[in-house]
């Protein structure tokens, strides 16, 4: 039946030719991929039809700026003409890491500190408010609340914060309340880094929590009950099943959170601009003011690179440590 | 452990941090309405001594919101629209059609995901300056400023997402293969098959990839600074707002950047809350898989 069906799927525009196709054709359709070879042909066309816009942005977004990165990671450029590219060799890495370069120290302890301390306030947070609301009714309205900052813009969140942060905002008005004395929260250089940390540690809650809620959820209730009619307490049943099971939904938040958290300095560029000194300079604000506040496009390229390198090495040590574990239990 | 009388203590830590959560929004809110000598003068007070409205006037007229904000919808939209379509173009392909290269261009696609996205801020803006033949550049991209003065140059570098293609592509796999090949023994070309019976079925996928990607295109701050400190005319709200915060005495206009700020953030939250069910899974099935 379905051979007699074959000419009219591909159109009435199908000519004679092709019915020598159709009558070789004995088995039944499989796939789109069985059919007389012009049909194949035609499929293949139209797919890479259906995928040119993508292909095509990724050609010119992705794949030359990559190949760009690398060359003037490799080069000096003033950034005017490109015949002006004089490769250098490794010299714009080795400037990152010369003696009194800030690169390594502060910028990318800073970087690793950052990401660090998010991702220990993010997870333990998220951990403890998700698997309350586990317990709790109208757990969407808790979700809800929790994930409103997700969606508010960077802009705000920092400057809102910044604000709190001030001698006459909220945060010293509670310590003040409370008999303490003001801090200089992100004037002092000892406090401006763990001051931001906990801004954009606020901000990712949300979306850990449902991560972890829906983690939580895919726990089967069956493996409760046994725990309860063997007489554990909450804690055990905690520590024993609820923390176990969620292992691949602590990976997924740990690792995210970490990409993040290496990555970002949008909220650093609205609080602190980096500052004070170099207190919250980030390697990916480094980067950025090194191509577009002093043109060093060279080092700047390489800046990123170093950057990126740091953020694989982190996630393959992060999948393999929860492998391991996993393997363990 | 479930259902054992009410669970004050989770109750407790919940509320606590709900609180925590709110705060800053309220503060925001609160200082919003504050009259000079009000803001961040000590002792800190919570609430405005009166409710009234002349910091979003002042917001409105100092700020050129307007502008700002048909800035904001037209890159944002441009945005979305242009994701949802390439997503679901190149999602059906990889989902639905067999042809040479399909695995090798799902890979490619998968790859993209890898990539951060601060590798690309410099070699992007780099090709938009020496784009050739636009903005004053000659065939070899010399001369001109390119691309880089446009309003489209806000939105060119987030038209096409990996994860966008990827999250169609894994909903499409679930259409049943019947249902396109009866559409396609009814004569269905594969554009009106897209169209007419794959598109219908993946408005879900397509309303929560819009959702994400509309929250992170109105939001996005880095690229559009870059972009618009150049040309004040294509700047976006967070661009122009935190402008008005770095360059004005902060004393008298923290209360207007506030009320701005509610301004921009609104259309957002707003979004959210209506549509909240598909942004959230959204973000559970894309943290799932």
């Amino acid at each position: 039946m379905v051979s007699t069906l074959v000419p009219e799927r591909a159109g009435p525009e199908r000519a004679g030719p092709e019915r020598a196709g159709r009558e070789r054709r004995a088995r039944p359709v499989s796939g789109a991929a069985d059919g007389p070879p012009r049909t194949r042909r035609r499929r293949t066309v139209v797919a890479y039809l259906f995928l040119s816009p993508v292909l095509l942005f990724f050609a010119v977004f992705l794949v030359l700026p990559l190949g760009f990165a690398v060359l003037l990671s490799l080069s000096h450029w003033s950034g005017f003409a490109l015949s002006g590219i004089e490769p250098v060799g490794l010299d714009n890495f080795a400037a990152l890491f010369a003696a009194g370069s800030t690169f390594l120290v502060p910028v990318l302890t800073n970087t690793l500190l950052f990401a660090l301390g998010t991702v220990a306030l993010a997870l333990g947070g998220s951990v403890l408010v998700a698997s309350c609301i586990e317990r709790l009714r109208f757990q969407g309205l808790w979700r809800t609340l929790y994930f409103l900052p997700i969606v508010t813009t960077v802009v705000a969140v920092g400057n809102v914060w910044k604000y709190m942060y001030e001698p006459g905002g909220l945060v010293n008005g509670v310590l003040n309340a409370a008999g303490a004395g003001s801090v200089a929260f992100l004037a002092d250089p000892d406090t401006a880094l763990p001051s931001v940390v906990v801004v954009q540690a606020w901000a990712s809650l949300g979306s850990a929590i449902l991560v972890l809620t829906a983690g939580l959820k895919s726990i089967p209730e069956s493996y409760y009950e046994a725990a309860s009619l063997d007489g554990a307490g909450q804690a055990t049943v905690f520590w024993r099943i609820t923390l176990p099971l969620l292992r691949p939904s602590l990976l997924f938040v740990c690792v995210t959170q970490f990409l993040t958290g290496l990555q970002s300095f949008a909220l650093i560029t609205v609080m602190t601009k980096g500052g004070p000194g170099d207190a919250t300079n980030v390697a990916a604000l480094e980067m950025y003011r090194r191509a577009f506040s002093y043109g060093d496009w060279g080092t700047a390229s390489a800046a990123a690179f170093v950057l990126f390198v740091v953020v694989l090495l982190v996630t393959l040590a992060q999948l393999w440590v929860f492998r391991r574990k996993g393997e363990e239990a | 452990m479930r259902g054992r009388g009410v669970p004050w203590v989770s109750y407790l830590v919940v509320a606590v941090g709900a609180v925590l959560t709110m705060v800053p929004f309220l503060d925001m809110v609160m200082t919003s309405f504050k009259g000079p000598g009000e803001a961040g003068t000590l002792p800190y007070r919570f609430l405005p001594s009166a409710f009234d409205l002349s910091n979003y006037r002042a917001a409105i007229s100092q700020l050129n919101l307007p502008l700002l904000f048909r800035n904001s919808v037209v890159v944002t939209a441009a945005i979305t629209c242009s994701v949802l379509l390439t997503s679901s173009l190149a999602g059906y392909a990889l989902a639905k059609l067999r042809f040479p290269g399909r695995d090798f261009v799902f890979r490619l696609v998968l790859a993209t995901m890898m990539f951060p996205p601060f590798l690309f801020f410099v070699p992007h803006f780099l090709i938009l300056v020496h784009w050739p033949l636009a903005g004053g550049n000659d065939a070899l991209g010399r001369g001109g400023a390119g691309l880089t003065t446009g309003i489209a140059a806000l939105a060119v570098p987030f038209l096409v997402n990996g994860f966008g293609v990827f999250l169609t592509r894994q909903f499409m796999l679930s259409i049943p293969d019947e249902v396109l090949e009866a559409a396609r023994i009814d004569g269905a070309g594969e554009f009106a098959l897209w169209w007419r019976v794959v598109l219908p079925q993946t408005r879900p996928v397509l309303l929560t990839l819009g959702l994400l990607t509309f929250v992170d295109a109105w939001n996005e701050y880095i690229w559009a600074l870059l972009i618009s400190t150049a040309n004040p005319s294509v700047m976006t709200l967070p661009v122009g707002i935190q402008l008005l915060q770095d360059h004005l005495d902060p004393t008298r206009t923290t209360p207007v950047i506030m009320s701005a700020l509610v301004l921009s953030t609104l259309p957002v939250l707003l979004l959210f809350l209506l549509l909240q069910k598909h942004y959230i899974r959204g973000v559970m099935t894309s943290g799932l898989k």
